[in-house]
């Protein structure tokens, strides 16, 4: 047993079980058989992600096993690091970048690309054997150089390598450095490592930095957090309720325009920042919908989630967040472009790790505030960047402020709602824990009136037509003025309806300027009438006008008569007109003018919403479907076995080219690279046709086979989707 | 969840639930560090401004205690922002001190080199520096106290002035109190400002400002230099000082447009302060005359900008500001709070009147329905006339000699903007007229009759809005106003506000055109006194003429 597929054939479900959950994509879709699986856990992308998931302790014990020539044995590893490096490596072992074999420990090939040539900044091993001991003993000068490369990187350049300094010249001399070309030396991984003392690193990351910050009183934690959820939650209402009067326009491009993300945010009292965030927030949540003219509108979800318990509306909007790979906190940015909300540019591929990997921490670490210099710390140890790294603070930064937004956290530490959602308990201490409902609201006689609460549902619509908001919180301040008061008749409230309401509504007597403002602005309001029609019909002789209004043959013009000598008509003009003289009348037409539509409408969209997708993580499956995963491999593994020996005995009876699945191709040449031994392949040409070959495999990269060629004896290529077949010989 | 009488809002306003049975608590515990900004009859609304944080460092707050009093006092959690807010904001006070030195003069020293770097590095405060004396300290040019007091609180860093001041030449003044006494209020306004050094001390009108600067006299026991908006005020300011403290006559002199008298204590007018003679201030040099060891500043949001400039260059003499409101319509607040001081005394004018110290006042608005005839006018208008044409309409005139009959008996002031309007009304009443060019003397007589209550209604322009003790006015009648100016509207209110001998209940009509932009100004105008709590009522002009009122 030596490929890594030998390996994987040999463990047992439950380890199967561990690699599956710690690398769901593998079975992400389910692949046929054990060599497939092998290919897809041996090749690049795979592994990478698996090596983001390392800590910073985890990826030094696994770059000192680069630094090893394999087989290794755990003693030599542990040798280069410490002792804690065995449990590190079962964990390495656990998630399929090391694997024993029957000689020792082996790493995946491939692995070793991604680590990079010289692991832990070590450069190649040196070709001849070195007296290592002479280099307590060298002069000044060559220890002087030794110093500027003992912690990597291993390479140096020299003036000329032909005329190099005293120094140089005696480590070259000894083969204490090693000449890669004219100007460049390189140290050799043996002379590092005797240098560094035998160790890979200078400083061994074992255990966690410890995260330091503010503690904070758990109940004014929870106090914060479900002040943050009532708030959110009103932004949210009050953003698609703004949207629902006026929907704004989407870019041509994608997304939502600075300026109409200005008039929110003005709109919303907020920064800018974040009310990008509650306009994604209402995105991912499906709660808004861009119609085909480009419109960004609610949409019919919006009236559902009105309809449900708090906990449930928070819970949507909350999970939503949760698993989206769109990042809010780019917004604004000047990128290449500048970078809209609900547009296209938000999508990063490790937001939801970072997001996970933030709150986790958070978790671990109940009632505590912590403070940035710090988590950032814990957070380049836990996932110690090497994909994306530029923005994983950034991200976590944003990651802290939205959860903070959200009511995940509370005063910066993690609240008992936000342990609750994230372990995927009930929610339903949200609906008791916020502060109770206010029916009743306080009028003063400088005509603004106070909601000391969060007010009901239905009032707070109610008010929101009557009056202004002026300030927001816990609680509304609303002001009354001329143009409210005149809003509220347009909606078709009468004077009376609104007084009654709010003498009912208010705790205190109504004042009376309030009152006279009311009455005033009624009497006034629809002095003058404006309204849609598409033509009209005036006539000097009012009894003419009688004459049409009874005509039946015009009655399915349904003709409205708004003063003795007009008469208007919802019906087109030449419509119209053809319809007169049809019966018998003789109109004459006058020029026609364009009209304006009036009246605010509440919009819905037409389209079902398309909430964004989630890319980059791959979710971790259920144990049942990582079980029925197993068995489908299992069930594959038993028929490949079987087409495979079939076919070799066809083979074999034909004595034709080699042929294999491009899954068992790769498993045999990955095998045939470790055991350094002469393959058969079946190689197709430019033209097409096939030929025999027979080649001594040396290395997979970048989609090509990298092998000494026995019939011309030099290395080569080999394309491997051209490669037909691979058999041993 | 606590049930505090306090709801903190995410925009920095504060919300006082004053039918709470902690609210008293609550206020004198917000107070310090939160403005108000309006206080109605259920709600007090305060706002938290950096000016206003400043001012709570500048009395000895600390970011603790204000972040305390909020969480103590609040209903609902506190924005967790806000609190980062308050405490950042207050932490900028007092990281740069202006100090004495025995051989700079004046020092700027700071705590956090950082910050003195950023300032020394700007533009504008540059030019006003010295030596650097070490990382920690610089020099100030000793003439720019107030220069870089103004460009610091620009900046975002105000400064804490522990310079000093100067005592000035003493004079002895005491207090004398034979048939009145000093009111616990006024009392702690005159100490307040004391301990402080210098600042502003905020009192509704009629709450006897001239008495807490009196008493200020009394502290600094030095040569004082009043600076008041008018003459009649200057005199009134003599008559209280000759009645409450140890002044006499001749110690008391008079710097205004009629007489140059300058003496131990000297009252002088804004105007004749500004007064620009060949292009120069000719009468500025008035500060530097004498050793002045103390400088009040009446009716402070008024101060023109001459003299916030001439302010600036005597930072080392302690200064007072009197105002009943720190509104200033040119938003000039931050210049007050960096020349003359932060504010050391505010109380609400409601609880002074419900303290009896001043009178109670209903105001009532009554809008006049104007003709079609008026209307057309109105409406064909040029824009720069238009107030002016629904201010002085025919019907107003009408109204306001209704109210003045429906008021007989009452003392009775009718004030307007327009001349041509106060002329007709003082004819067709029969009331003498007092405006800008009528003499002083002639002020006087009129005046001390209506106070007598030989005469009971006087029709008056603008001139009367401030500083004028009439205690017996109960009935004040506007006719139109300035536009829409808040601080007017105050001031006009408090002239009536003088406690009555009999309670009786103050009257402050507004006569408004309907539809007009006169209503428009009127709301603005009026908001401000609502927000002080007065109630107000509007009635139709034809109310008064059937007397329904």
């Amino acid at each position: 047993m030596r490929s890594f597929s030998d390996y994987l054939r040999s463990i047992d479900d439950a380890s199967f079980l561990e690699l599956f959950t710690a690398r769901p994509d593998l079975i992400t879709p389910v692949p046929p058989d054990i060599s497939s699986l092998s290919v897809r856990a041996c090749s690049a992308p795979s592994l990478a992600r698996a090596i983001d998931s390392l800590n910073q302790w985890q990826f030094q014990v696994l770059e000192a096993a680069g630094t090893l020539n394999e087989p290794f044995s755990v003693k030599s590893l542990v040798a280069l690091t410490h002792k804690a490096a065995t449990s590190a490596l079962e964990h390495l072992i656990a998630i399929g970048l090391v694997y024993p074999s029957n000689d020792g420990m082996r790493l995946p090939s491939q692995l070793r690309d991604l680590i990079g040539n010289e692991p832990a900044g070590l450069g190649p091993s040196s070709m001849v054997k070195l007296k290592l001991a002479d280099l307590d003993n060298a002069p000044a000068d060559a220890k002087k150089v030794l110093e500027r490369l003992i912690w990597g990187p291993p390479r140096g350049s020299v003036g000329d390598i032909k005329n190099p300094g005293p120094g140089v010249a005696w480590l070259l001399e000894r083969k204490f450095l090693v000449p890669l070309d004219q100007r460049t030396v390189i140290l050799p991984r043996e002379v590092g490592l005797y240098l560094r003392g035998g160790k890979t690193h200078k400083e061994m990351f074992i255990a966690a930095p410890t995260l330091s910050g503010v503690k904070r009183d758990e109940r004014q934690v929870n106090r914060a957090a479900i002040a943050n959820i009532s708030t959110v939650l009103r932004w949210v209402e009050e953003l698609l309720n703004f949207w629902a009067e006026e929907p704004a326009d989407a870019l041509r491009a994608g997304g939502l325009g600075v300026r109409d993300l200005k008039i929110i945010a003005t709109h919303l009292g907020l920064e800018e920042s974040c009310t990008a965030f509650i306009v994604e927030l209402a995105y991912l949540a499906s709660l808004i919908s861009i119609d085909p003219t480009n419109r960004i509108m609610p949409s019919n979800k919006f009236d559902i989630w009105l309809m449900q318990t708090p906990s449930d509306r928070w819970q949507a909007i909350a999970s939503a967040w949760l698993i989206t790979s769109r990042v809010s906190g780019l917004v604004g940015r000047a990128e290449a472009k500048n970078v809209a909300a609900l547009g296209p540019e938000l999508d990063r591929v490790n937001a939801t790790r970072v997001r996970a990997l933030t709150l986790s921490i958070l978790t671990e670490n109940e009632s505590l505030s912590p403070d940035s210099k710090s988590f950032n710390e814990l957070l380049a140890w836990r996932a110690p960047v090497r994909r994306n790294s530029s923005s994983q603070e950034e991200l976590a930064t944003w990651t802290l402020r939205e959860a903070e937004w959200l009511g995940i956290t509370g005063q910066g530490a993690i609240s008992k709602y936000g342990v609750r959602f994230l372990n995927g308990d009930e929610l339903d201490l949200i609906n008791s824990d916020l502060p109770k409902t206010v029916d009743h609201i306080l009028i003063q006689s400088d005509n603004t009136a106070i909601a000391p609460g969060p007010l009901e549902h239905e009032i707070s619509q109610q008010l929101a037509i009557m009056a202004e908001i002026e300030s927001r919180g816990g609680a509304t301040v609303y002001r009354f003025s001329e143009a409210t008061i005149r809003r509220a008749l347009d909606h078709g409230k009468t004077g009376d309806e609104i007084r009654s309401f709010l003498k009912k509504t208010s705790k205190t007597p109504m004042p009376q300027p309030l009152e006279y403002l009311i009455t005033d602005v009624a009497k006034k309001h629809g002095k003058l009438r404006v309204g849609n029609t598409s033509s009209f019909i005036r006539c000097e002789d009012t009894s003419l006008i009688s004459q049409i209004m009874l005509d039946k043959k015009l009655d399915i013009l349904s003709l409205r008569r708004i003063a003795p000598e007009v008469v208007v008509c919802d019906h087109d003009a030449t419509e119209l007109v053809r319809l007169l003289r049809e019966s018998g009348y003789l109109p004459a037409v006058e020029s026609a003018n364009g009209l304006m539509l009036m009246g605010a409408r509440a919009n819905r969209a037409l389209t079902k919403p398309r909430p964004p997708r989630v890319i980059g993580e791959i979710e971790i499956p259920s144990e049942d479907s990582l079980n029925s995963a197993i068995r489908a491999i299992r069930t594959g593994e038993k028929s490949t076995n079987k087409q495979t020996r079939l076919r070799q005995v066809a083979n074999e009876a034909l004595g034709a080219l080699p042929r294999s699945t491009a899954n068992e191709t790769m498993d045999l040449v990955n095998r045939f690279i470790i055991e350094e031994k002469s393959l058969s392949i079946g190689y197709a040409d430019n033209n097409g046709s096939v030929t025999h070959r027979i080649i001594d495999p040396i290395r997979v990269s970048a989609g090509s086979l990298i092998a000494r060629d026995h019939a011309t004896g030099e290395v080569q290529s080999f394309r491997i989707p051209r490669i037909t077949g691979v058999a041993p010989i | 969840m606590t049930d505090g009488p306090l709801i903190v809002q995410s925009d920095k306003t504060l919300l006082l639930d004053i039918d709470h049975p902690l609210s008293t608590e609550c206020r004198r515990a917000i107070a310090p560090f939160a403005e108000l900004e309006r206080s109605p009859e259920h709600i007090h609304t305060y706002r938290l401004t950096p000016l206003g944080l400043w001012n709570a460092r500048a009395a000895g707050h600390d970011a603790e205690q204000v972040i305390d009093t909020l969480i103590e006092y609040s209903r609902y959690a506190v924005p967790h922002s806000i609190l980062i807010d308050v405490a950042e904001t207050m932490s900028r006070y007092g990281r740069l001190r202006l100090e004495a030195d025995p051989v700079y003069g004046l020092i700027l020293v700071t705590t956090d080199t950082a910050v003195l770097e950023e300032v020394i590095r700007a533009r504008k405060i540059a030019p006003l520096l010295g030596a650097r004396i070490d990382a920690e300290t610089i020099a100030v040019l000793p003439s720019q106290r107030g220069a870089i007091k103004q460009s610091l609180l620009r900046l975002g860093w105000p400064a804490e002035d522990f310079a000093g001041y100067v005592d000035g030449q003493a004079h002895p003044i005491d207090l004398v109190q034979k048939d009145w006494t000093i009111r616990p209020y006024q009392e702690l306004a005159a100490e307040g400002f004391w301990h402080g050094g210098s600042g502003v001390v905020v009192l509704p009108c009629g709450a006897g400002k001239t008495i807490v600067g009196a008493a200020a006299m009394a502290h600094a026991k030095a040569t004082t230099l009043i600076l008041v908006t008018n003459t009649i005020a200057a005199r009134q300011w003599r008559e209280e000082l000759l009645h409450r403290t140890t002044l006499n006559e001749d110690e008391i002199g008079e710097y205004s447009g009629a007489k140059k008298e300058i003496r131990p204590v000297t009252i002088a007018t804004y105007q004749v302060m500004t007064k620009k003679k060949n292009g120069v201030y000719a009468h500025l040099d008035l500060f530097d005359t004498h050793d002045w060891g103390l400088i009040i500043y009446d009716e402070v949001h008024l101060l023109p900008a001459p003299i916030f400039r001439f302010t600036a260059d005597i930072q080392s003499r302690r200064r007072l500001g009197l105002t009943a409101t720190l509104v200033r319509e040119d938003g000039m607040e931050g210049e007050v709070f960096s020349l003359i001081g932060p504010k050391r005394y505010d109380v609400p004018w409601k609880e002074i009147e419900s303290q009896g110290y001043i009178a109670p006042a209903e105001c009532i608005e009554v809008r006049v329905n104007l003709t079609d005839e008026e209307r057309l006018l109105y409406a064909t208008a040029e824009p720069e006339n238009r107030y002016r044409t629904c201010a002085t309409t025919r019907t107003k005139r009408i109204v306001a000699e209704a109210l003045v009959k429906k008021h007989a008996g009452e003392q009775i002031l009718v004030i307007g903007q327009y001349i041509d309007q106060l002329d007709e009304l003082s004819e067709t009443l029969g009331v003498p007229l007092i405006k800008g060019d009528t003499p002083i003397k002639e002020r006087e007589i009129l005046f001390n009759k209506f106070r007598s209550g030989e005469i009971t209604c006087l029709v008056v322009s603008k001139v009367a809005n401030f500083s004028i003790d009439l205690p017996d006015a109960t009935i004040a009648i506007q006719v139109s106003g300035a536009f829409g100016s808040r601080q007017e509207e105050a001031q006009r209110l408090g002239r009536i506000l003088r406690p009555k001998s009999d309670g009786r209940t103050a009257k402050f009509y507004s006569v408004i055109s309907r539809d007009t932009i006169d209503q428009d100004f009127a709301q603005n105008r009026q908001r401000f006194l609502a927000e002080q709590g007065y109630s107000y009522k509007i009635i139709d002009a034809d109310d008064v003429f059937q007397g329904k009122i």
